[in-house]
């Protein structure tokens, strides 16, 4: 029981990770059509810069702040000099995005050094609660608490606001919601901008999880990242969250009984549902 | 009766085909303007040119007395353009009630007023609120897009095709609804149905192979059976 | 046309004959090494090159063909006898593993948007970079294994005229291949797709055989890196290698074969110049950087590449010349 519970603990905070970045990736995707290969790239500078400021100010929360200011500002620069110029066509898209993700993780190297950093969990989250037989990490329920509240936050804001109204829309429609005189640009531009922080978020949350950060973990969350869209269905929101959360699940799970199939598992859901539901699980309507 | 809008001369290319070769024609204030043609000859072209989502590579289109060609869309509705296209353009996932909301610029009184008398116009609306626009009737569909063109306050409105793939009493009901709004607003139409255009058209212009080639006013084009028959392809 | 034509195969064979004659010359053997990998990776990004641009298919997986030719090669010239035959045989193992893995990740991507296929790919590459460090009885994980190559690949400069006549014979493959009714089905896929579905074409079908020759053509370039070192281990299916390939292609320029063989040459040769020059200069250990950089502003404003700009500047002089611009009229 104990060790149900800890795995299930830990898919979920790992999922939850995942959602982070996934969220931003699927947004993006469905309001415009971008695919951004970049975005692991924001998840390593928001857990680097992240760490960093919580080194020097030694507040987490600070460090939590400046990793969302890194992706809100390289969601920019992304959104203005790498996206933009391209827009609209998909191969260069990809290829560039590509590009600025090596770029970006060459120059954490220059910025931070080639080797990684470690950290932990402040002391207020650091530790374990025992309840009976069971230990539960602090830190753990802290990221699924965090997931489900940004969750939250986000459903609120595309459900219940005219800017969540006006994006959701845009993901059906562009052209339309451009019609009724909304510059869906700029639109383009904030959403890009809060999925990046999302991203960033996710990094600075991994950190102390893991205990070391270094640059490659962006392309290989990244991975995940995609296989969650891919099985939660692109553009769709709560499909994100329902495959991170399964993709979390399943690899906290077969890492501990059958280790060498945990990425392979992920894989063959991915394969399934490209084979019988190529458009997700979850869809967006035009 | 004043000119609202006018288009003088514009060609337009979408990737490397040349589709408006040479389009002008005029809106005056208080009329519906029918552009009629064959399938193809870049009416729904000249639609999407003036709303800037296809730029026209040379041209005037002056509206209110000011040029708006190469405006991106955003702002050419903003200077009072409302726009139903020939898809409909409803957000399938979102509520009927959410699709107007999309639309309203403003939420003052003037605007909630619009928006009252535009559901009294199509009492359907109400009665399918909280419904998905996805799952609406063809009819039903074309009424919530006219409606969302004309929740801000709008002078023109840019109908494409509005009998497209509609029951003949169900394309009635549209047009009803397009007499009405007529009183209040200007409007420019696309249409295929030439019973339904010369019905509520005030003034037409033929485009045929991306130029506008004849133009008058409706009575006119009623009775010459022998341009009905060269450019639309009817006795 | 004709003249043209006949002009830049003397300019290739100019260039093999240069090549060909270049060991008689040379006693350097760093150089004859480096060049040798200048062959091995122009395959590698011809196969690519084969994806990319005359297809405009995305692969960010491309490492995953490499690495199987690469480990098919070392595990059999490992776990059998060094010779000829077990690393022909080694060769075929590659081509049907990559063949295999490529017909299902474009049977599985290639009916939907771009974006898929360069997410499955990445993602199975993925997978085999964690299957490589994880089956270790096979592969001996991370740290890779070293193996003895064949007698007659002993020799350096018999393994730098192997790996020529390889390229050469690839290149004129392709070439072939491209040019013939099937290549050009695929340049009518590339540049629009619905309309080659709609003139009867089975778009799906033709990806399907692009991808295919492409994975099995990297495996060779795998198995043939695998003999140039002696040693294999799992960098050979790291990003960086797919990476490369498309550094090469994108930067040579796509569509073009031998386009991606001269950004093999470039980036091999920076390369070996930039981390020389990070001994004495620490900036240049970030080398990659500049080639990010490079890479971006060349998709962005020059998405032609080296040859594929200047085929177009040589254009445009007969264009001036003839004057005589088409135009398309067709009404929508």
């Amino acid at each position: 029981m104990d060790l149900i519970i800890n795995l299930a603990l830990n898919g979920l905070a790992t999922g939850m990770l995942i959602f982070l970045l996934a969220a931003g990736l699927t947004l993006i995707f469905g309001l415009m059509d971008v695919l951004n290969f970049a975005h692991g790239g924001l998840f390593a500078w928001g857990a680097y810069s992240g760490v960093w400021v919580y080194a020097l100010t030694e507040s987490f929360v600070l460090g939590i702040m400046g990793a969302l200011l890194t992706g809100l500002i390289l969601g920019m620069i992304t959104e203005k000099f790498i996206i933009q110029p391209v827009y609209g066509n998909h191969v260069q898209q990809i290829l560039i995005t590509l590009g600025f993700m090596l770029v970006l993780s060459e120059l954490l190297k220059v910025v931070w050094g080639p080797n990684q950093l470690s950290t932990s969990a402040p002391d207020y989250l650091a530790g374990s609660w025992v309840i009976g037989e069971v230990i539960i990490i602090k830190y753990r329920v802290f990221i699924i608490a965090v997931g489900f509240l940004v969750f939250g936050i986000v459903q609120l804001v595309l459900n219940k606001t005219r800017v969540g109204l006006v994006v959701r829309a845009g993901v059906m429609n562009k052209e339309m919601v451009e019609a009724f005189g909304i510059n869906i640009k700029k639109v383009f531009m904030y959403v890009f901008m809060v999925g990046s922080a999302l991203a960033a978020l996710g990094g600075i949350l991994l950190a102390p999880y893991s205990g070391v950060i270094y640059a490659e973990m962006g392309m290989e969350f990244a991975i995940l990242a995609f296989i969650v869209v891919v099985i939660g269905g692109m553009g769709s929101f709560p499909g994100s969250l329902f495959a991170a959360i399964l993709v979390g699940l399943t690899g906290s799970f077969m890492t501990y009984y059958v280790p060498e199939l945990s990425l392979a598992v992920n894989m063959i859901l991915m394969a399934l549902v490209l084979v019988f539901r190529p458009q997700g699980l979850f869809t967006v309507k035009g | 009766m004043s000119t609202l809008l006018k288009v003088e001369n514009i060609e337009t290319y979408i990737g490397q085909y040349h589709i408006l070769q040479g389009v002008s024609f005029e809106v005056k204030k208080g009329e519906v303007t029918v552009l009629l043609g064959r399938n193809g000859a870049g009416k729904t072209t000249s639609l999407r040119t003036v709303m800037g989502l296809t730029p026209p590579s040379s041209g005037k289109i002056i509206y209110k007395g000011e040029e708006i060609q190469g405006l991106p869309t955003f702002k050419t509705a903003s200077k009072g353009i409302g726009y139903v296209p020939e898809d409909q353009g409803i957000f399938g996932d979102l509520t009927v009630e959410e699709n107007m909301k999309v639309a309203m610029k403003k939420q003052d009184g003037e605007t909630k007023d619009r928006m009252n008398w535009v559901i009294d116009l199509f009492p359907d609306l109400k009665k399918f609120w909280k419904k998905a626009g996805g799952n609406l009737s063809g009819g039903q569909k074309q009424m919530l897009s006219i409606a969302r063109a004309y929740l801000n306050n709008n002078d023109l409105i840019l109908i494409d095709e509005p009998s497209k793939g509609l029951a003949p009493i169900v394309v009635e009901k549209v047009m009803q609804s397009i007499v009405e709004m007529k009183e209040r607003t200007t409007i420019l139409l696309v249409e295929q149905n030439f019973i339904m255009a010369s019905k509520i058209g005030d003034r037409f212009y033929i485009i045929d192979d991306g130029t506008s080639v004849h133009d008058g006013k409706m009575e006119m084009l009623v009775k010459d059976d022998e341009m009905k028959k060269k450019y639309l392809g009817i006795a | 046309m004709k003249i043209l034509h006949n002009r830049s195969t003397l300019f290739l064979g100019a260039a093999l004959l240069i090549l060909v004659l270049f060991p008689l010359f040379n006693d350097s053997r760093s150089m004859m090494i480096l060049l040798t990998q200048v062959f091995i990776f122009g395959v590698f990004a011809m196969s690519y090159d084969l994806l990319l641009g005359y297809t405009g298919i995305v692969s960010f997986g491309h490492a995953m063909f490499f690495g199987i030719g690469a480990y098919s090669t070392g595990i059999f010239l490992d776990r059998m006898e060094p010779n000829m035959f077990w690393f022909l045989v080694s060769l075929l193992a590659g081509f049907v593993i990559a063949g295999i893995v490529s017909y299902i990740v474009g049977l599985l991507t290639l009916r939907l948007k771009s974006h898929f296929y360069a997410m499955l790919t990445l993602a199975f590459a993925g997978l085999f970079l964690v299957v490589a460090e994880k089956w270790r009885t096979l592969t001996f994980g991370n740290d890779g294994f070293t193996f003895r190559t064949p007698e007659l690949m002993k020799d350096r400069m018999t393994f730098y005229f192997i790996c020529l006549g390889v390229m050469a014979l690839v290149f004129i493959i392709l070439r072939r291949f491209t040019h013939s009714p099937a290549g050009s089905v695929l340049q009518a896929i590339r540049e629009n797709e619905q309309r080659a579905e709609s003139l009867g074409f089975q778009v799906l079908h033709y990806k399907i055989i692009a991808s295919v020759i492409a994975g099995v053509l990297a495996s060779l370039a795998g198995s043939l890196y695998a003999v140039s070192l002696r040693f294999v281990n799992t960098s050979v299916f790291t990003m960086d290698v797919t990476l490369d390939a498309l550094l090469m292609t994108i930067i040579g320029g796509v569509g073009t074969l031998i386009g991606p063989i001269i950004g093999a040459g470039l980036i091999e040769f920076a390369h070996h110049w930039l981390t020389e020059l990070a001994g004495t200069y620490p900036i240049f250990e970030r080398w990659i950087i500049f080639f990010g950089i490079l890479y971006i502003l060349v998709v962005m404003f020059f998405p032609a590449g080296i040859v594929g700009s200047l085929r177009k500047l040589g254009q445009k002089k007969k264009a001036v010349k003839k004057q005589n611009p088409q135009q398309k009229k067709i009404a929508g």
